[in-house]
């Protein structure tokens, strides 16, 4: 009281997102005509001020503001059309009079986080660098969130009504339970939001904040005297428990400092800009910020105390930019956005402006629409009907307007039978929105941020909020490109481009991706900016300093895949040069062999992607021979699991070899399997496998197999080993044994042979080796087994295995032919032929 | 007290209905006895301005009662959908009982519903006598509820064959009913109007046509929500039952309302209300209303052979017989439940003896 209010300054507390706060904003401040407008909002940004009147700018967007050498250090402001604050700069831009922000600078707030929260946070960022994306994503929301709710709670703080009672968190909860609401924003809706009179409707504000600040004070200063008392003596788990609730108390007492001290800083710097602001002779100075500080302007305390207060803040260099957001950030389900929980119904109350009786009808007819669109009945007739249902159940409820509850009943009555399904499919389109805001092209931005804009508009490939599937088709230049620049991001942990892997047999110059763009993903680009100033050499940059980080060749060859992916010439060199190193280093052939395939598709298929494969060709020469060396002693003494692992990389090692159709890579291949087969120590599964394959490449005649094969399956050899030798050779391939005479006989043979107790023990072997065959083939061995049987009467495996199938294959029953002729007259006459 | 063993809801209300009707300044729709809002507190309960206390008809969500009146008071038709035992049809009388005083222009849907009962019939007498005429011609309650402007109701519509229920088309979107015979028409006056209920659960019934389906407002009507509502409403219905049937047994405790609705609840949704024991599913719906007879016949079998205060084995035989309506699949659920659920609880081993001997 003692310095009194300021004669020049007119408080507008708001609520920093309201289409009906924002439009009696605006009226007020046509009222008021003023030579000044003070915004709450941060300092740091205020040479952007002027382009929020671009031609090019469009709503949703937020200032960030960020400290460029930490770009993970960040803060947005979100502003939407309907935002007060937009309004009252847009006011003063368009009456050419200046507007200024004037809450506490960030440059004072960025650096003042908990230190032990970085450390935490660097540490788990360095333990799980493979997945930086994710995590530092969480990073920045997480530390992005306290500035953001601490910026919203002045004005609603709906989000925190929970976790404190105190009124300082969440003043409108007090006044809504006064008046008999749920919660506060449904009543600060039907009280400020949806008032269409505005007259008094700011000083009642500031009246009833002040009331709330000086019950806040009350009751705080009550909290304090509690925790003073009630510390007797009990027993020992009641004062274990009383020190929990101590130390828990201490905690939130400390949290409560902090803000309070944070919040009278941030009032000191805004009455300090009020002050500057009049001492430069402005007379009519309007004033608009969060409905809870408007009291603390109101009343100026003595300069001197808040000079005291802001005495040897902390201070960084901040930037700052204006970045595209999205409806869906404005809502309360994104961790960090500003906190109202409908968007969309908000941009529709704002677009309808004046005219009730259009925001229902307008409203009921787009929720048709949406219905219809997702092929749903909704006729004009019904529309109709919920119009009046919707206005019907608003007098009901004796409101003078139906709100959203209103409209959305309604419509769930008339057009959806009373189901909230169908409903819940438009929920996201009617009520949060799905527009993704623009700023102009001259906006300050990092070059990495340009060129990125640059490229889009290049490929028509223009951000969406919403999410989108995308059909390339790489044999066109643009699409081509397209490809390059989702690749390319992606290796910048910026997925706004997801790749769908499934195969949908379009062939390997088609691809599928799903596109969505988040608004963070700017933060994002903005830490690229360390790597490159383009998005090409920032991709670069990034997989060079990830390549030389992994000392693993599987990751690596993932690595290279999407650098080929993402055409990254220089980027793929150094890869090379990395994986060669570390090729010539590992003892690890199964790794080599799974680096392979992936290198050698880009050899073959590369050609779609015009990528440069000479580089490819040689790590590839490289990989290959040293598999060929070194594959045989690894094969040595393996165990049943370890055979298991192997035996697919063979598989595909010998497909990818074979994809490359080099006559001395095939040559070196087979001598290395031939070599592997002959060898005593090798699990019967690989032997059996390389055996297979030389028969199949027609390096080994038939009869050479099948002596092989009798040597393997021969009676000194003992049985297990047989078994997997058996399962290695004809695994996954009963064709084979079908068609091949000799191997039939072979095997045929040696089941023959068993002993009983051997074949009683080699049994399940053999079964498992069988049940990999289509019941198709199982089903013509069985058959063909039995023809053995009849035409050699010899007992065969045939009868061993197919006697399961004997049921099924003797459908067939003997008649006699004699006794069927004398029917069929009779037959015949039945069908009149 | 009235000889009637039930009485219509404007009877047995008349009381609040008419001190509504005094009290209620609010503006309200042509013909209608009650302005919306009066409507809502009669089926919701609530206190007049002189202190009288109005009892709440329907317990449980007030935004659905909110749809279903202001339905009404556009010339929609309403449609209450649900499972059997919901309280649709209670609802539906209570409605129009408030808002027009007169809950008897009732049509009972059954597969042998004909079109005379929707439309109008002929006093066949008459008929062969005078030839076609008005007076021999005799109004469905449709009819009398269009003349006097009203409300309808049509109880069961799902089970109406097709072809009736398209009779109702004209009569919802045009509000008139043609009598092709004698070239007239009925026009229905202002304030009609047309409440409509089907169960969700049966199969083998006439869906509704889609364009009749669009003349319907539709509010469906849940389960109760809490194992604290349905206590509510067991405990009043069988308070005001057991008033009406005129049976001597005390009003049963709390106690016993909770165990049941708690089996009710338990067994409806598969679960133990703690979430730690799966339990099996009967075939039967176990609604409210179900809970309600149960405990009503309870108290029938202790006023009348047991000591007047209703006990464990009062129940078990109504239980019994709402639970296991399958022989065979429903039996061995009961048992299961009883094994696994109600034989370890504290305080339940009456309940478990009883039942266990009703079996």
């Amino acid at each position: 009281m003692q310095a009194g209010a300021l004669m020049t300054a007119h408080i507008f507390g708001i609520r920093h997102h309201g289409p009906g706060s924002a439009r009696s904003l605006r009226r007020a401040l046509e009222a008021l005509q003023p030579d000044i407008v003070l915004v709450e909002g941060p300092p740091d940004a205020q040479d952007l001020i002027p382009l929020l009147t671009h031609e090019q700018m469009r709503p949703p967007v937020a200032l960030l503001i960020y400290v460029p050498d930490q770009p993970h250090k960040a803060v947005y402001y979100p502003f939407t059309q309907f935002s007060p604050e937009w309004q009252a700069i847009h006011y003063a831009l368009h009456h050419n009079i200046p507007a200024r922000f004037m809450d506490l600078p960030q440059w004072h707030q960025l650096l003042q986080e908990d230190p032990e929260k970085d450390l935490e946070e660097d540490l788990e960022e360095g333990l799980e660098e493979d997945s930086a994306g994710e995590d530092l994503g969480e990073a920045v929301a997480e530390e992005t969130d306290p500035d953001a709710t601490a910026k919203t709670d002045g004005g609603e703080g709906v989000e925190q009504a929970e976790s404190m009672g105190d009124i300082r968190r969440d003043p409108l909860r007090w006044m809504a339970r006064a008046a008999g609401y749920a919660d506060g924003e449904s009543w600060w809706e039907d009280m400020v939001e949806q008032r269409r009179d505005s007259a008094d409707l700011f000083q009642g504000i500031l009246e009833m904040m002040a009331a709330l600040r000086e019950a806040s004070v009350a009751e705080s200063l009550a909290v304090d005297q509690s925790a003073e008392q009630g510390s007797e003596p009990g027993t020992e788990q009641e004062e274990a428990k009383r020190k929990r609730n101590r130390s828990l108390e201490k905690k939130l007492e400390k949290e409560l400092e902090q803000d309070l001290k944070y919040e009278e800083q941030r009032e000191a710097w805004m009455r300090q800009t009020l002050r500057a602001a009049e001492r430069e002779g402005f007379s009519r100075i309007a004033v608009v910020c969060g409905a809870w500080h408007a009291p603390a302007l109101a009343e100026m305390s003595p300069a001197s105390k808040d000079v005291a207060t802001l005495r040897g803040l902390p201070k960084t260099k901040t930037s700052a930019t204006w970045v595209p957001w999205t409806d869906e950030r404005l809502t309360l389900r994104s961790g960090y956005g500003a906190g109202i929980a409908s968007p969309a119904w908000y941009q529709h109350l704002w677009d309808e402006g004046e005219q009730p009786a259009s925001v229902i009808v307008n409203w009921m007819t787009r929720a048709a629409a949406l219905l219809r669109a997702e092929d749903l009945p909704a006729s004009p007739a019904s529309v109709i009907e919920g119009v009046r249902l919707a206005e019907t159940l608003a007098c009901v409820r004796e409101r003078s307007l139906p709100g959203l509850t209103e409209l959305w009943e309604a419509a769930q009555a008339v057009f959806c039978f009373g189901s909230d399904l169908p409903m819940r499919l438009i929920a996201d389109k009617l009520v949060v929105g799905e527009r993704l805001g623009q700023v102009p092209d001259d906006t300050p931005m990092l070059p990495i941020q340009q060129d990125i804009r640059k490229l889009q508009r290049q490929l028509r490939l223009p951000p969406e909020a919403g999410q989108r599937d995308l059909d390339l088709d790489l044999r066109k230049p643009n699409d081509l490109e397209r490809s390059r620049l989702l690749h390319r991001l992606n290796l910048l942990d910026i997925p706004w481009g997801r790749l769908d892997g499934g195969d949908h047999g379009k062939g390997t110059f088609h691809e599928i991706w799903r596109l969505q763009w988040q608004p963070e993903f700017e933060v994002r680009l903005i830490e690229a900016n360390v790597w490159g100033t383009t998005l090409m050499a920032a991709a670069t940059g990034r997989t060079r300093e990830r390549a030389t980080e992994l000392n693993a060749l599987p990751p690596l060859t993932v690595l290279v895949e999407q650098a080929l992916l993402a055409d990254l010439p220089e980027g793929i060199a150094h890869l090379m040069a990395c994986l060669e190193n570390l090729a010539a280093v590992t003892s690890d052939i199964p790794h080599l062999m799974a680096a392979l395939p992936p290198l050698t598709s880009v050899l073959r298929y590369g050609n779609v992607r015009q990528t440069d494969t000479g580089m490819v060709a040689h790590v590839v020469d490289g990989l290959i021979a040293r598999i060929c060396v070194g594959l045989p002693t690894a094969c040595a003494s393996l165990n049943d699991e370890a055979a298991e692992a192997i035996f697919p990389l063979v598989r595909n090692t010998d497909q990818s070899i074979g994809l490359l159709q080099k006559g001395d890579h095939r040559e070196a291949w087979q001598s290395t399997l031939a070599q592997i087969a002959e060898r005593e120590n090798v699990h019967g599964l690989i032997a059996g496998r390389c055996c297979r394959l030389l028969l199949d490449q027609q390096v080994w005649p038939a009869d050479e197999v099948a002596r092989r094969m009798n040597l393997a399956l021969s009676t000194a050899t003992e049985p297990n080993q047989a078994g997997r030798w058996i399962d290695g050779m004809l695994r996954d391939s009963g064709t084979l044994l079908l068609h091949d005479e000799a191997l039939w006989e072979i095997l045929d043979a040696w089941v023959c042979d068993l002993k009983p107790d051997d074949f009683t023990q080699l049994l399940p072997l053999l079964r498992r080796t069988f049940a990999t065959f289509q019941t198709a083939e199982r089903r013509q061995m069985g058959e063909r087994a039995r023809s053995t049987v009849r035409q050699q009467g010899t007992l065969s495996i045939g009868n061993k295995i197919g006697n399961k199938n004997r049921a099924s294959n003797d459908s067939l029953p003997d008649y006699d032919p004699a006794r069927a002729a004398r029917v069929l007259p009779l037959v015949g006459r039945l069908l009149g032929i | 007290m009235s000889s009637l063993l039930r009485q219509h809801a404007e009877d047995q209300y008349a009381e609040e209905l008419d001190l509504l009707a005094k009290q209620d300044t609010r503006p309200r729709p042509p013909n209608w006895k009650l302005s919306p809002w009066a409507v809502a507190t009669y089926l919701l309960g609530g206190t007049l301005e002189d202190g009288f206390v109005v009892t709440p008809k329907y317990i449980g969500n007030r935004r659905l009662m909110e749809i279903a009146i202001a339905t009404l008071a556009t010339d929609r038709a309403l449609l209450l959908i649900g499972m059997p035992g919901t309280a649709k049809t209670w609802v539906a009388e209570h409605l129009t009982a408030a808002v027009t005083g007169d809950s008897t222009l009732l049509v009972q849907g059954t597969a042998g519903t004909s079109e005379e009962s929707v439309r109008y019939g002929w006093n066949y007498a008459l008929l062969l006598a005078k030839g076609p005429s008005r007076e021999a011609l005799v109004p469905s309650p449709m009819m009398r509820a269009m003349t006097t402007g009203k409300i309808a109701r049509i109880e069961e519509l799902t089970r109406i064959p097709s072809e009736v229920q398209d009779s109702l088309l004209t009569i919802l979107s045009e509000k008139t009913m043609p009598i092709p015979e004698l070239n007239l028409e009925t026009q229905a006056v202002k304030g009609f109007n047309v409440i409509a209920t089907a169960n969700d659960r049966d199969r083998g019934v006439n869906e509704l046509s889609s364009a009749l389906k669009r003349r319907f407002n539709t509010v469906v009507l849940p389960l109760p929500a809490t194992l604290e509502e349905e206590v509510e409403i067991v405990q009043r219905r069988v308070e005001s039952i057991g008033r009406s049937l005129e049976l001597p047994a005390e009003p049963p405790a709390l106690h016993e309302i909770r165990r049941l609705v708690t089996v009710f609840r338990e067994l409806r949704s598969g679960m133990t209300l703690d979430k730690k024991t799966k339990l099996k599913s009967p075939t039967g719906t176990l609604s409210t209303a179900e809970a309600i007879s149960v405990l009503n016949s309870g108290l029938a079998l202790a006023a009348h052979f047991g000591d007047g205060t209703l006990k464990a084995a009062d129940m078990a035989s109504g239980l019994l017989g709402a639970v296991v309506k399958d022989p065979v699949q429903d039996r061995i659920v009961w048992q299961e439940y009883l094994e696994t659920a109600i034989k370890e609880r504290d305080g339940w081993q009456d309940l478990y003896r009883a039942c266990r001997q009703a079996l």
